[in-house]
């Protein structure tokens, strides 16, 4: 499903690599946790695998799609097949949560009668029900990101990517969104989640992997994370 | 074997059209949203709206305007250049039927538009006439005792190409015989360099409209950029999010793209409002200074819907162009 082949990345030819020779493959359905301090790495891996960045050297293949036979012109075609949270949800301030979810489907040119049939349901299930007409404004930070996971998985992307989703949010909230990305993982979507937040990725008991200083250091099937980094 | 594939064949021909309709709809369906957040950006993005607007208005103003004002201008020299004539002098004596016979000849000219001969009487009663609140002027005309010359008052096509006209003062035999000796044709001499001048006046009148059309408009995509492109600055992280769910780059910059040609409209009707309403209060008061300003109003009146549609399209290029360039920044995958 996703391949990483001796991958290096580098932002400047005079810094150190960003990504130094990583080489990684996930499974289909896996839940996969990303575990790293800040500037180890984590983010530019994220980045690569939504084809915001290029890698430097090495492969990278995702659902069968070779990155380096990739043409611009179908990058956004890749992208509608792979969902992305953002810790700071990244809403469209000005639209209401089923507008925001809708955006989605739009872009991707459905009609209004499949956006009107697939955003209601989709709301549903990430709790949202009764808030459709709702403005992020009006909304709790956890409430944002599930509008935001919301969003994300409305296309039924086969992988979905989430970047610190817990970031900006209280432990209670935190949980919740984590058990909202269990249960997407549940229905057959592989998920990646890059944390540092320790309680997490203890409790969740899912196949961790650590990158520091921009190698992998630990690949652990059901893993823990004892980290020096703080949690959030 | 053969039936199944023409089958096949003809399963791939009915599919083919059916695939290009259902294109074809996802298209106009996009290009609709497309319209529409174009449009709902426009109504809640108030004080850009304003902004960008206004920027528009004035610079649309300033244009139109400037083309009036160069009308006007070539309009009211262009009288002037009616009023110019070149008056060729002949002696006193010249019979009225040679006079006659030279006026003849110089209509030939293809140069020459119209001649009038004024004989030496006539020229006296046009100075007393002229002249008829100075009594000393008029006691010193009635005491000369020198005759004034007939007069060949000469219009001609373009006054910077006196040419035909000259070779003609020069070659003719019978205008030779009867050219005042003393008083040169007025081309020839201090009214020469006054028709050049005028001449010279239109030619820069009109290069310098044109200039200054062009130096606004290209001010104009600047300001209309940098405005947009403020804008845009606020609305990057939705243009980094709407990247990232995989909208493609028409999608992204197509209502900005509509949102520009919004403003360019409304600046568009308002601009030339403000010409229109400017022109019909400056008209008594140009007039009044003998600036021609009536042929430029009616063409105004004539031209209404053509002035409109362009300039609607002038704000909606500049609208469009500006705000292309400025979302080309934020659109790089």
């Amino acid at each position: 499903m996703i391949l990483l082949d001796r991958v290096t990345k580098t932002y400047d030819q005079t810094a150190k690599p960003a990504l130094n020779r990583v080489s990684l493959y996930i499974k289909p359905k896996e839940f996969v946790i990303i575990v790293g301090s800040s500037g180890a790495g984590k983010s530019t891996l994220l980045k690569l695998l939504t084809r915001e960045e290029k890698p430097t050297s090495g492969k990278i293949i995702v659902g069968g799609i070779d990155y380096d036979n990739l043409k611009d012109a179908y990058i956004p075609m890749l992208r509608r097949k792979i969902g992305v949270v953002f810790q700071d949800f990244k809403l469209l301030p000005q639209r209401t949560v089923f507008e925001n979810v809708a955006f989605a489907l739009e872009i991707a040119g459905m009609s209004n009668k499949e956006i009107k049939n697939t955003v209601p349901r989709v709301i549903d299930l990430v709790g949202l029900k009764g808030k459709e007409k709702s403005f992020p404004r009006q909304l709790s930070g956890g409430e944002r990101q599930r509008v935001a996971i919301a969003r994300a998985i409305v296309r039924q992307p086969k992988i979905l990517i989430a970047d610190e989703p817990t970031g900006n949010l209280d432990p209670s909230h935190s949980w919740d969104i984590v058990k909202l990305l269990e249960k997407i993982n549940h229905y057959g979507t592989t998920v990646i989640l890059a944390t540092h937040n320790m309680e997490i990725v203890n409790r969740l008991k899912r196949r961790v992997i650590e990158v520091e200083h921009g190698k992998i250091v630990s690949d652990q099937a059901v893993g823990s994370y004892v980290s020096n980094v703080k949690a959030e | 074997m053969l039936a199944m594939l023409k089958q096949n064949d003809n399963q791939k021909k009915e599919e083919k059209p059916k695939k290009q309709k259902r294109q074809f709809s996802r298209k106009m369906l996009t290009f609709g949203r497309v319209i529409r957040y174009g449009v709902s950006n426009f109504r809640r993005n108030a004080w850009l709206t304003m902004a960008a607007t206004v920027v528009m208005t004035m610079t649309l103003s300033i244009i139109f305007i400037s083309l009036i004002a160069r009308n006007v201008m070539l309009d009211t020299v262009n009288t002037l250049k009616d009023k110019v004539d070149m008056s060729i002098y002949l002696k006193t004596d010249t019979p009225s039927n040679e006079a006659t016979a030279i006026q003849n000849e110089l209509k030939q000219l293809k140069s020459v538009t119209k001649v009038t001969y004024i004989s030496p009487e006539e020229g006296r009663n046009e100075i007393v006439q002229e002249n008829s609140d100075s009594i000393d002027y008029l006691n010193a005309i009635n005491e000369a005792t020198n005759e004034i010359p007939g007069t060949l008052r000469v219009k001609i096509v373009d006054i910077d190409n006196t040419s035909e006209l000259q070779s003609f003062v020069k070659n003719d035999v019978l205008l030779k015989k009867y050219i005042s000796s003393d008083f040169q044709p007025s081309f020839a001499g201090s009214r020469k360099a006054s028709i050049e001048s005028i001449g010279k006046t239109m030619n820069f009148i009109e290069k310098a409209g044109v200039v200054l059309a062009v130096f606004f408009v290209i001010i104009s995509f600047f300001v209309i950029y940098n405005t947009i492109r403020m804008a845009i600055f606020n609305r990057k992280d939705e243009i980094y999010m709407m990247q990232l769910i995989g909208a493609d780059q028409s999608f992204i910059r197509g209502p900005f793209l509509v949102e520009a040609s919004m403003y360019g409209c409304i600046a568009a009707v308002i601009a030339t409002i403000v010409g229109y309403v400017g022109i019909i209060f400056a008209k008594a008061p140009l007039n009044s200074y003998s600036i021609s300003v009536d042929s430029t109003y009616s063409l105004l009146i004539i031209f209404l819907p053509v002035i409109i549609v362009t300039m609607l399209l002038l704000g909606i290029i500049i609208g469009c162009i500006s705000s292309y360039f400025a979302t080309k920044r934020y659109l790089k995958l």
